[in-house]
């Protein structure tokens, strides 16, 4: 039996997980968590034996479709894409089970946390392997749904449920605007068939959608004076949907806050996983981005400022998750900004994009759960508390040091030796730098090269104020059991080593994607059709372009070591609440007054003020006189009812003979 | 050679119900409840033998009886409803001396309903139609020693006697006009009633006969009245099997026998379709007993599924068929349902009155919390709510509606879904957000078998709709001629 025919297993298995885990966890050994895991690693299995077999044979994309009623469908397809994604998501989230078996081994709610992680795991594969829009749509919710359930976990703390909700709430922005995006394509389709959409082929599909691009793009239009293309429209609604999924500005607020719930679902929600749902969006669509004008840039400017912007705020905190809460943030930023420069490098930007987004997965999953092995075992998330953990807790030390030289990307540029983060994030930056070239336009080259300096002082600082020096308060920890250290060390030896010895089969093999029998499409066509004028022959950038991001992460390296190893500078002058810098990056350039207080509080709040006026005088009062109308007839034609059976023998009979009259009377009529 | 195999499913359960009857003259009272077994092994042998034979099309006796894919659809409704009916029976009629008569009638009745569904002659249909109203005028009264149940069944007779005459009359006028009794030979012939006075006639009696068992207004009076006074699985029976013996033969006499005569009943229909779910709808609102709530929401529903008549294209008939379908179960889900709660008041306080009040259903999710969400996915799925099996049946039926132009009437119909969410969303209110009065109660096992698979027929039509859609169609098809 071809392991394909297992497919259906991936999402299923985890799903079957959680009903078992959630109805029947309690009675079982440590919560039932032995049920997700073992589902998960059956699921891993089957998704890398998956992907081996695509590798060997690229042309054998898995897709298998079941009728559901009308015209859609539920549909699996796995191409290459999707193959990396599966087995990085299963892997990852198999290794945070694990580590969740020492981590969550006292809290009592443990079944319903194992339980619900089953679950988002379970709706995170859904997303990645559907073959068709709706579908992805629904697990999306459903993924959206889990991570309200775990970021607030501990629905006790205050903090924890408004976190929870926040999330919720903000995520919802971009997931009316996916869906909006979905309505409007659905209602383009049906234009571009006149109303009679044709039988058998199911529209939604990617493919058929993907087939509809040229149809799209011809249709404008307009909007406050613009001529828009249609396939704008659709790109940039579903662009919204990734920009609150995978917290871009200005939807990025929900993310540090959602560190709230226990340190595993942060590894493995906010930081592997659902949140690269909508970086996996873009990708999965770009067909689509690239056949529409400007959609791209969009992309790539929304990408690039985040991967500054959060970088900013990632100095000045000093609560550890919040620190790696920003610095996923600024690396979704990254990966947004390398599917924004398909502008010049085409299908390339995906296969980069998607090459930082599996090497980030696993070096900020590591920095994560090495953050909850010290937080599990100092019992605190200040950094003004820690110091010199490095003494008690080695091989977290180590693994984190790993996985900080991967964020920062350390590696020596033209040779294979380096860690994971360097070798996906440089390519990220050299695709910026072949933009700037030649498009004469230098933003995103900037964006990227300031933010790399920002990301690795950001996270020596992390590293320096945690683990070296003296111990600033008394905490008394432990280094963490062999559950939570063996799943580190495997992450680790991925954060440093997978980079660099697949790099090139990646590209190669996620290049082939939009190439099957399932879907095939012509970048170059595509590419006209948004005016994106596409380079070839890549890969001759000067060695001092090849060597800038490198010497930024040296530099920022050395700062950090300066300032908060050898304390050159006295931080006090600068950490003052009279320094304005530092006020505002303290305080998050103030989002929190703006979006709260005057936005939601203000605005919407007066709004809806308004909206309840009109609701309760004027809806209201039409509806409750249409219903006490309704009631008042409804009491009288009751009293007809008489319960004498007389009369109902008289209705039945005088129903007939006015039957008849009335009959009667409308054929002669007609 | 006349193929008996076809036949199988009423022989077994004209089988299983002599046997029944015989037994029960030996039988201890104790010992009676194991009748209720064998009645529901009968019914699941019935069930698996009608679901072998759907690709069957054949007529027997001289084309006097004809098994399709509308007759096999029908029988599966029919044998579904009884099979839940006697699940939950089992329970109702513990200890009862009665037992015996209760399952033998049962069964005969749901035999008569088969014989209705594969009816292609009048005769045949009215002894069909016949025997099943008999055996449900002794199941409606079969709470001998209670005033209410014997009103319900005499109501019941006394209207049903009248309809069957209405019937007859409009048959013989047929049979005059025609000459002959055969469905088919009818529409051969039918021109000639077509062109008399007497073919609106006949037309007006029929729809008068079978919108007697339909429950369309002003033919439905007796139902409210009855409903409330049987037995709750018995209600569940009628509301949910015996009517929609109404709907198969009236499909198959005016679809098929006089579908020359369209024009005169197709209005008829529509002004009855509006009317009768308008009614049903306002009067449920003020009803304060969640049975006559329900029978007042069935008369509703008939008035919807009448709407198939009006418009006739096959979508709008394979979205009526599979309305007859999801119906049947959320409507034997509801009546089970409060079957269950009279159950667990009467278990409260043995004197209590009124045990079918809405007031019973006050924090019903705190006292039997499965049975609670079951009437929350039926009332859902009765005002049509996804992902429910009333959803999806709806959904056909009015855009096909709106497809063939009358726009009026789905409006009418869409309006009046709205409306009934009104005493629909009421229970729920009454069962989730009201505090309890009494403390958990555990379901009797055989009502929560029996709910648990109404649920599940509600949930898996409303969620894959797509193999029960085909299969409507099927049938639809046979109509469509």
């Amino acid at each position: 039996m071809a392991i394909e025919n297992l497919a259906f297993l991936i999402p299923l298995l985890p799903a079957l997980a959680f009903v078992i885990t959630f109805f029947f966890g309690k009675k079982m050994y440590s919560g039932g968590a032995l049920i997700p895991i073992g589902a998960i690693a059956i699921s891993c299995i089957i998704s890398v034996l998956i992907t081996i077999n695509l590798l060997q044979n690229p042309e054998e994309v898995v897709h298998q479709s079941i009728h559901w009623f009308a015209i859609l469908n539920l549909g699996i397809l796995i191409d290459p894409l999707a193959a990396v994604m599966l087995s990085m998501v299963t892997f990852v989230s198999l290794l945070i089970h694990i580590y969740a078996l020492g981590y969550m081994s006292h809290d009592p709610g443990k079944s319903r946390y194992f339980a619900e992680t089953a679950l988002f795991t379970a709706a995170m594969l859904g997303v990645i392997l559907s073959d068709n829009i709706l579908q992805l749509f629904i697990c999306w919710e459903l993924v959206g749904l889990c991570s309200y359930l775990l970021i607030g976990f501990w629905y006790q703390k205050p903090s924890a449920a408004a976190a929870a909700k926040k999330a919720f709430l903000t995520t919802r922005v971009g997931d009316v605007m996916f869906l909006t995006g979905i309505i409007v394509l659905f209602s383009g389709i049906f234009k571009v068939y006149n109303g009679n959409l044709p039988e058998g082929i199911y529209v939604l599909q990617f493919s058929e959608m993907f087939n509809l691009i040229p149809q799209l793009s011809a249709m404008h239009t307009t909007i406050l004076g613009f001529e828009v293309s249609q396939l704008t429209i659709i790109t940039l609604l579903f662009f919204g949907g990734a920009v609150g999924k995978s917290g871009q500005f200005p939807l990025h607020v929900w993310l540090p806050d959602a560190m709230e719930g226990p340190t595993t679902v942060s590894a493995l929600i906010h930081a592997a996983t659902m949140v690269t749902a909508g970086v996996y969006l873009v990708a999965r669509t770009f067909p689509m981005f690239m056949g529409a004008p400007d959609a791209l840039i969009v992309v790539a400017y929304v990408g690039g400022f985040t991967a500054l912007f959060a970088s900013t705020m990632g100095i000045v905190m000093n609560d550890i998750k919040r620190v790696l809460a920003f610095s996923t943030i600024s690396q979704l930023g990254y990966m947004m900004l390398g599917l924004g420069m398909g502008a010049v490098v085409g299908m390339e930007a995906v296969g980069v994009s998607m090459f930082h987004l599996i090497n980030h997965a696993f070096f900020k999953a590591l920095l994560f759960l090495c953050a909850g092995s010290v937080i599990h075992s100092v019992g605190t998330q200040d950094m003004r508390q820690m110091g010199g953990v490095g003494k008690i807790m080695p091989i977290t030390f180590i693994t984190m040091l790993i996985a900080s030289l991967a964020l920062a990307g350390f590696g020596i540029p033209g040779t294979s030796i380096g860690t994971s983060g360097f070798f996906s994030k440089d390519a990220i930056i050299e695709t910026t730098y072949l933009f700037a070239e030649h498009t004469g336009n230098y933003l995103p080259y900037i964006f990227g090269i300031v933010a790399a300096l920002l990301t690795s002082t950001y996270i020596f600082r992390l590293l320096f104020m945690t683990f070296t020096g003296k111990p600033r308060t008394d905490y008394g920890g432990h280094e963490s059991p062999n559950v939570m250290t063996i799943p580190l060390s495997i992450l680790a030896v991925f954060a440093l080593l997978f980079g660099g010895i697949t790099k090139k089969a990646f590209n190669d093999f996620l290049e082939v994607t939009f190439e099957n029998d399932f879907v095939h499409v012509s970048m170059e066509h595509l590419a006209e059709l948004g005016n994106y004028d596409l380079v070839h022959g890549a890969g001759h950038e000067p060695l001092f372009i090849l060597w800038l991001p490198v010497i930024v992460g040296v530099a920022g390296l050395v700062i950090s070591y300066l300032i908060y190893y050898k304390k050159v500078v006295d931080m006090s002058t600068i950490v003052s609440r009279n320094n304005p810098v530092y006020k505002l990056l303290y305080n998050r350039y103030y989002q929190h007054q703006i979006f709260i207080e005057l936005i939601a509080l203000k605005i919407t709040y007066g709004l809806s003020l308004i909206g309840e006026f009109i609701d309760r005088k004027i809806i209201d009062g039409i509806i409750d006189g249409i219903s006490d109308g309704t009631i008042a007839i409804g009491e009288t034609i009751r009293k007809v009812q008489t319960g004498v059976v007389q009369s109902y023998a008289t209705a039945v009979i005088a129903g007939v003979g006015l039957l008849i009259i009335l009959l009667k009377l409308i054929v002669e009529v007609q | 050679m006349t193929n008996y195999m076809l036949l199988a499913p009423e022989l077994v359960l004209t089988l299983v119900a002599l046997a029944i009857m015989l037994a029960g003259l030996f039988f201890g009272t104790k010992h009676k409840n194991i009748l209720g077994y064998v009645a529901g092994m009968g019914l699941f042998a019935a069930l698996s033998l009608t679901i072998g034979g759907l690709a069957v099309n054949e007529t027997l006796f001289y084309g006097t009886i004809t098994i399709d894919a509308l007759s096999q659809f029908f029988k599966i409704v029919f044998i579904s409803v009884s099979l839940l009916v006697t699940i939950a029976s089992i329970k109702y009629t513990e200890g009862n001396k009665n037992t015996d008569e209760f399952f033998t009638l049962l069964l005969f009745s749901t035999i008569g309903m088969m014989v209705v569904a594969s009816a292609n002659d009048l005769i045949v249909l009215f002894v069909g139609f016949e025997l099943a109203s008999l055996s449900t005028y002794a199941l409606a009264g079969f709470e001998k020693k209670n005033p209410k149940s014997m009103e319900a069944a005499l109501k019941y007779f006394i209207i049903g006697s009248l309809s069957s005459a209405l019937m007859l009359f409009g048959i013989s006028f047929v049979y005059g006009m025609t000459g002959t009794t055969s469905i088919p030979g009818i529409a051969e012939n039918a021109g000639a009633l077509a062109a008399s006075p007497i073919g609106l006639i006949a037309v007006v009696m029929l729809i008068a006969g079978f919108g007697f068992k339909m429950a369309l207004v002003p033919f439905h009076m007796w139902a409210p009245d009855t409903y409330q006074g049987a037995p709750t699985v018995i209600s569940a029976l009628l509301a949910a099997g015996s009517k929609k013996m109404g709907f198969v033969a009236a499909f198959r006499i005016f679809m098929v026998a006089l579908a020359v005569l369209s024009p005169n009943w197709q209005t008829a229909f529509a002004i009855l379709a509006v009317i009768t779910m308008t009614l049903g709808n306002v009067v449920a609102i003020s009803q304060t007993s969640v049975k006559r709530m329900l029978a007042y929401s069935s008369v509703a529903q008939a008035g919807y599924i009448a709407i198939a008549f009006a418009v006739m294209t096959p979508m709008a008939l394979a979205g009526g068929i599979l309305y007859t379908l999801s119906h049947a179960f959320m409507k034997t889900g509801a009546f089970l349902v409060v079957a269950v709660v009279g159950y667990m008041v009467v278990s409260d306080n043995k004197n209590a009155k009124d045990i079918d009040h809405l007031d019973n259903f006050k924090g019903l999710a705190k006292r039997m919390p499965l049975t609670a969400f079951a009437m929350m996915v039926f009332v859902f799925a009765l005002s049509g709510i996804p992902p429910t099996a009333g959803y999806v049946s709806k959904f056909i039926l009015f855009s096909s509606t709106i497809e063939s132009g009358l726009v009026w009437l789905a409006v009418i119909a869409i309006l009046n879904s709205a409306l009934s969410l009104y005493y629909y969303a009421r229970i729920v209110k009454y069962m989730y957000f009201l505090p309890a009065i009494g403390g958990k109660v555990s379901e009797p096992r055989p009502y929560a078998v029996a709910i648990i698979l109404a649920l599940a027929g509600v949930l898996i039509i409303g969620i894959w709709p797509e193999p029960f859609v085909y299969w409507a169609m099927e049938a639809a098809k046979v109509l469509m001629v």
